[in-house]
């Protein structure tokens, strides 16, 4: 895909829409279904119009139940369909978790005969809503410690589009987390066909100062954050993993190795998160090249918050990628 | 459904075949042991035949950790028993124990170490059969414990409504670990936990034709578009749940259930009907104890798998394994 390829502007909600229908034209072993995802269109209205075009038999309406759906979803991609399944909010994911950390992820390595698990499971989350502590966690560290899953997080609304129809045509189980808050968020989305590889990282802004790692929603609270820092003559490097498992490191050592400043964010807590395990990379592999200790940003170690004060506490906003750049850039 | 005498000969046969193979699994482990811990389908053995009676090749068939029966049905024997010691030409390569063995080629749906959370996997898989357009039936066993489980309401449900081609058939032995079933739920007949609208039927599974009719009108139930069906099989195992457990049962209860025992109902039955003779029986059995000796042979002097085997976690990308991070 061209850089100046023609591109309309999309919202995330409208890409991610476009590529379930692309997907399901393009594949008759497609299938979309989960909790009011048909008839309603999805509690977000994602997949809005997609029963009308393709029908009860491809896109449906579950019971609530998670572990159905994590379950068929397992059953039905081990004799070759191709299932895309809503799990809503990213909270209910632990309800689906046996059959994902057990089952989906272990399949490939369970069966001797190169049968795989190729299922989507999308999830929303996203804090700032006010929606509390089981409405909204960034949920990616329960998950990464599992071989076998594939964790995806896009940023814009071009990479929700192209992760998406990659995901679904991936052999192996993806976790594809969506920001529910930014889901109006819009950007350009090429015209023409492409897909974006899963497990490739991509920088969104070239800087030569500090490097900063950023996943989902965060990624942009980074380039805004860096667009800030800018005035004040730091250029950052911000660099979208994108796929936060299996990650691709060499975009990110190879920034560092370039800037000598680390600073991850994310909207998990810090402790134990997608953040710590990058800065684990870089140490292994550009210890010598940091010049500064490893910033990290992210929510305190408490569950997301009702009250508004105290959620604003919770979440990370630019100002504190800009202080923890600068407390970097300082030490 | 209709049997003639080659089909009756060929289920004794099969009968035998679990039979003799469970013998020689417990007398090669309590002389040498084996690498899986065997859960042996002693005593139970007319469940899984009699309900693969009834199902085409093609159709998929989900195992609970005691069916046996499908994994020798369906597999070779010597890649079954190479699964159980862990060795290069088991089933993935020693990557995994042959309880919970998975494979396209041979219609077995693999499956996990939590009970019952292979019921809504085999919702699932029917699931796909519908989405794919084909007439594939799934035939899903589950032990009595796995009904205690939440899965097993979710997956029923989940079926019912769908109106899914799925049959799911309770291997009821009556225990749940060391544990009588009557202890765990309060009724009688495991199908009374059920009530997701969908038909059950509660068959001997001492009988093997008993349970190969039932299975037959419910697969023929679910390749007509006329959704799932439970099934529960009366049964008892000879054995602990595992064999490291001393048995702690009542002897009585024990003996009870091997005056009605499944083989012999069924070979005195073929016997009486002149279907086959003693000497058949005794022939096939040696001939039956001979296959698995050279299969246990094969897999004692099989090598065990190369380190590479272990690196086979994702299809689509190539990671290092050490770092966890894509190569």
């Amino acid at each position: 895909m061209s850089a100046d390829a023609p591109a309309e502007t999309l919202t995330v909600r409208e890409s991610i829409n476009q590529a379930l229908r692309e997907e399901m034209r393009r594949d008759e072993r497609v299938f979309l279904y989960g909790e009011d995802v048909a008839e309603y269109g999805g509690l977000y209205k994602i997949s809005d119009g997609l029963l009308d075009e393709f029908g009860e038999d491809r896109v449906f309406d579950t019971p609530l139940a998670e572990t159905s759906l994590g379950g068929t979803a397992v059953g039905s991609a081990l004799v070759g369909a191709r299932p895309v399944v809503e799990i809503m909010y990213a909270d209910f994911l632990p309800i689906a978790s046996d059959h994902l950390i057990n089952y989906a992820a272990k399949m490939y390595f369970n069966y001797g005969d190169e049968t795989s698990v190729p299922l989507v499971v999308r999830a929303m989350y996203g804090t700032g809503d006010g929606h509390g502590l089981h409405h909204g966690q960034s949920p990616e560290a329960w998950f990464m410690n599992i071989p076998g899953l594939k964790i995806v997080m896009p940023s814009t609304p071009r990479d929700y589009k192209g992760l998406l129809k990659a995901a679904v045509r991936d052999d192996d189980p993806v976790v594809f987390l969506e920001n529910k808050m930014q889901y109006d968020l819009d950007g350009p989305v090429p015209e023409e066909e492409y897909t974006v590889p899963l497990c490739e990282s991509e920088v969104k802004r070239a800087g030569s100062d500090v490097t900063v790692v950023a996943i989902g929603g965060m990624v942009n609270t980074a380039l805004e954050a860096a667009e800030n820092l800018s005035e004040q003559g730091i250029e950052c490097e911000v660099v979208d993993p994108r796929t936060v498992s299996p990650l691709d490191t060499e975009p990110i050592l190879e920034s560092v190795e370039k800037t000598n400043v680390l600073v991850v964010a994310q909207e998990a807590p810090t402790f134990g998160g997608f953040g710590s395990e990058v800065a684990a990379q870089v140490i292994d592999d550009a210890f010598f090249y940091l010049d500064a200790p490893v910033k990290r940003v992210g929510a305190p170690f408490t569950p997301i918050p009702f009250a508004e004060n105290l959620e604003e506490i919770y979440f990370q906003t630019a100002d504190d990628i800009e202080s923890a750049v600068i407390d970097a850039i300082e030490t | 459904m209709e049997l003639d005498a080659s089909d009756k000969e060929g289920i004794l046969r099969d009968l035998l075949l679990v039979r003799t193979f469970e013998e020689y699994v417990l007398d090669v482990y309590q002389d040498r042991g084996i690498r899986e811990l065997p859960h042996s389908s002693l005593g139970q053995e007319a469940v899984g035949v009699g309900a693969c009676v009834p199902t085409r090749e093609e159709d998929i068939l989900v195992p609970s950790l005691r069916t046996r029966a499908v994994m020798l049905l369906r597999a070779p024997m010597k890649e079954i028993v190479a699964g159980m010691y862990g060795t290069e030409s088991g089933p993935s390569a020693g990557r995994t124990t042959e309880h919970h063995m998975g494979s396209s080629e041979y219609g077995i749906l693999g499956t996990t170490g939590m009970v019952g959370s292979h019921l809504n996997a085999s919702a699932g898989a029917a699931l796909g059969s519908e989405v794919l357009g084909d007439d594939r039936v799934t035939v899903s066993f589950l032990g009595d414990g796995a009904t205690q489980r939440g899965e097993f309401h979710t997956a029923l449900n989940f079926a019912t409504v769908k109106q899914l081609p799925v049959v799911f058939v309770i291997e009821n032995n009556h225990w749940t670990e060391a544990k009588p079933i009557e202890d765990l739920v309060a009724v009688d007949d495991l199908t009374d936990l059920a009530g997701h609208g969908l038909p059950t039927q509660i068959v001997d599974g001492q009988d093997v034709i008993e349970v190969a009719n039932a299975t037959s009108t419910a697969v023929d139930r679910a390749r007509n578009g006329d959704g799932p069906t439970l099934i529960e099989a009366k049964t008892y195992r000879y054995r602990p749940h595992a064999e490291t457990m001393p048995e702690e049962r009542d002897k009585a209860e024990l003996e009870e259930w091997k005056r009605r025992d499944p083989v012999n109902i069924f070979s005195e039955r073929l016997v009486d009907d002149d279907v086959v003779d003693d000497e058949w029986i005794e022939r096939t059995t040696e001939e039956l104890r001979e296959r698995a000796e050279e299969a246990f042979q094969f897999a004692e002097d099989d090598d065990l798998p190369d380190e590479e085997e272990l690196y086979h976690v994702y299809k689509d990308t190539d990671i290092d394994h050490e770092k966890g991070v894509v190569r």
